[in-house]
């Protein structure tokens, strides 16, 4: 059995609106190991994408326990979170999520500035992340040059540049068309299978839940249960 | 980090191009008014300690006969002194405005050893009765039209020529000087006394400017010389050169204090102007700061982040700000040095113009910069 790479105990949020207490999270336990690729899926206001921020330490929980390779998130201030965020998790999100005003070069190289690398290390790491996602060739280009599914490869390439063990995808492929949903997945499965990523990917779409080692339910703000797949289908296209 | 601040400069090009834009003309405006004031005391700040005026003391513009000078010149501790006469005429047009003086030749030399020009053109000015001398910045002026031993003629619009109002007095440019000092600017065009007395058949003049001997008492000869005429015919009042130009400021009342209020005025319409935008940047790139949150860039990297694009922004405008005022030096002292004698762009003016284009882009940029380090993350990331 490989170690727990998120283990939250009792995880609750509320939110205000409009004076109203909305719970997200309702004292959620959960575990998951390190190396393997999740998918979490529930309805909409489930709570998904709240527990991922979580994790991901974008957010802080209002009761429980949420340790995360290790760390206890509850325990870091901000400053801390944002180093620990640099040194431990990759973002994909939905809407991709670059900063337009830079290369796609220049976008997988910034969390690389967060790092005590030298500037040609620097580069070496993010053609290196551009060559995996096979966009080495498109590095000078802005993110308006590129396609939505180049775009979002780009930002995987950003997410792996300073090797984080952890990856976290917000509905990576809801955005996508099915070719580019397919090259995303494949590449995701392919981050876990020969990296040992641990990888949570959001996602409404069972289409690409079925590229993921595990599917994780939530509903209201609670553990469904966890379902392995035997079979993932980008895993199989990988070979 | 600053590569990202250009980008994100570069990105936005008008934006970024109006806010320079304004910022360069507030400088300049600053760099612009400042050196107006700052020439207005120019005469006061270079003005001799050895030098001494006398005047009516009724007022400037009541003359003094002279008669005077003679005396005067007795007076112990008093080593020259020079008559001088404004003749305020002009040259061609009433729109070429410029100082002219009657002077004593010899005296004026002795009274300002500041003059500056070549031996041969100092001798010519000596012994031809018609002959004038001109400042270097107003022979730049009209270079295309005079040259040394070629004629100047000026319309005396206080003192007519004897054979008409149309006709011109003649003065033969003797040559060319520069004076080193601020106490007497490079626009003035000095002509013989002798050759002035004779033709307007005068026998008074505006001021005797002397010169007083090395150690000499000042306070003394002052008082010496003012009660030397404590019963008439005409009293006068003797003040030191420093006093002397003080009371031609001080004639402009409060201009210069309005004159800075304006330089002041512009320079805060154009810092709210800055942190209107500097704000709007930061409301446009609230998603771009979640996303450096998202990566792991603290609330302290995102505070220095828009800071320095406001800083740079401010700087780049500042700097162009004081290069366009000092490219235009040249041309403004010709446009405007009648008026302003002594007008430059001074090293303290340059450090005003970048300091105030700093601190523009300090104050801009405080309130954008707290606003995104104070952004939450999970907000901004939904573009909130």
């Amino acid at each position: 059995m490989s170690e727990a790479m998120i283990q939250a105990r009792g995880l609750t949020k509320r939110y205000q609106r409009g004076g109203e207490t909305l719970v997200v999270l309702d004292g959620l336990d959960l575990e998951m190991q390190a190396g393997r690729f999740y998918a979490l899926m529930g309805p909409s206001g489930s709570g998904k994408t709240t527990l991922l921020n979580l994790i991901g330490g974008l957010d802080h929980a209002d009761e429980g326990e949420l340790v995360v390779s290790g760390e206890s998130l509850d325990e870091l201030d901000g400053a801390e979170l944002a180093h620990w965020r640099a040194a431990n998790v990759g973002f994909v999100f939905q809407g991709f999520n670059l900063i337009p005003v830079l290369s796609a070069f220049e976008n997988v190289e910034l969390p690389l500035k967060l790092t005590p690398l030298s500037r040609a290390e620097r580069r070496k790491h993010a053609e290196y992340a551009l060559e995996l996602v096979g966009l080495k060739d498109r590095m000078r280009h802005r993110p308006k040059q590129l396609s939505g599914g180049q775009e979002q490869r780009v930002a995987i390439a950003r997410a792996i540049a300073t090797d984080p063990k952890l990856i976290l995808a917000d509905e990576p492929t809801g955005d996508l068309d099915r070719k580019s949903a397919d090259q995303v997945l494949e590449l995701l499965a392919r981050l876990n299978r020969e990296f040992q990523k641990t990888i949570l990917m959001v996602t409404h779409d069972p289409h690409a839940a079925n590229s993921a080692q595990s599917v994780v339910r939530l509903e209201k703000g609670q553990l469904q249960g966890i379902e392995d797949n035997p079979a993932p289908t980008a895993r199989s296209a990988g070979r | 980090m600053m590569r990202l601040v250009w980008r994100q400069i570069i990105g936005h090009p008008v934006r970024s191009l109006l806010t320079v834009g304004a910022v360069l003309v507030g400088v300049f405006l600053l760099c612009l008014l400042r050196s107006v004031v700052t020439a207005l005391n120019a005469g006061v700040d270079a003005a001799s300690s050895v030098r001494l005026m006398v005047q009516s003391s009724v007022s400037l513009f009541v003359s003094l006969p002279i008669s005077y000078q003679a005396r005067i010149a007795q007076v112990e501790g008093v080593q020259a002194v020079a008559k001088w006469q404004w003749f305020g005429g002009y040259y061609q047009d009433p729109s070429n405005f410029f100082g002219q003086f009657a002077v004593d030749p010899v005296q004026q030399f002795e009274v300002y050893p500041e003059i500056e020009l070549p031996a041969e053109q100092k001798q010519r000015f000596l012994e031809r009765r018609n002959s004038c001398i001109v400042g270097d910045q107003l022979f730049e002026q009209f270079k295309d039209e005079w040259q040394i031993g070629g004629t100047i003629p000026m319309i005396g619009a206080l003192f007519p020529h004897p054979d008409g109002a149309d006709t011109a007095w003649e003065f033969e440019l003797a040559g060319v000087y520069h004076s080193s000092s601020g106490a007497l600017d490079n626009r003035t065009l000095f002509f013989q006394w002798d050759y002035f007395e004779k033709t307007a058949d005068i026998e008074e003049c505006g001021v005797f400017v002397l010169k007083v001997a090395p150690g000499a008492d000042v306070t003394r000869i002052m008082a010496e010389i003012d009660a030397l005429y404590e019963n008439g015919p005409q009293k006068v009042r003797t003040t030191t050169e420093k006093e002397f130009q003080r009371q031609f400021v001080t004639m402009l009342g409060a201009v210069p204090l309005f004159v800075s209020w304006i330089g002041g005025g512009a320079a805060l319409a154009i810092l709210l102007a800055c942190v209107n935008t500097m704000l709007m940047a930061a409301r446009q790139q609230v998603h771009d700061v979640g996303i450096l949150k998202a990566l792991g860039f603290t609330d302290a990297a995102t505070f220095r982040l828009m800071l320095a694009q406001s800083l740079s922004l401010c700087c780049l405008g500042g700097a162009s700000g004081v290069l366009l005022a000092l490219a235009t030096e040249g041309y403004l002292v010709g446009v405007l040095g009648t008026f302003f004698p002594g007008y430059t762009i001074e090293p303290q003016t340059v450090a005003l113009g970048f300091g105030a284009a700093l601190a523009m882009g300090l104050v801009a940029g405080l309130l954008p910069a707290a606003q995104s380090a104070r952004l939450n993350c999970v907000q901004a990331l939904r573009g909130a």
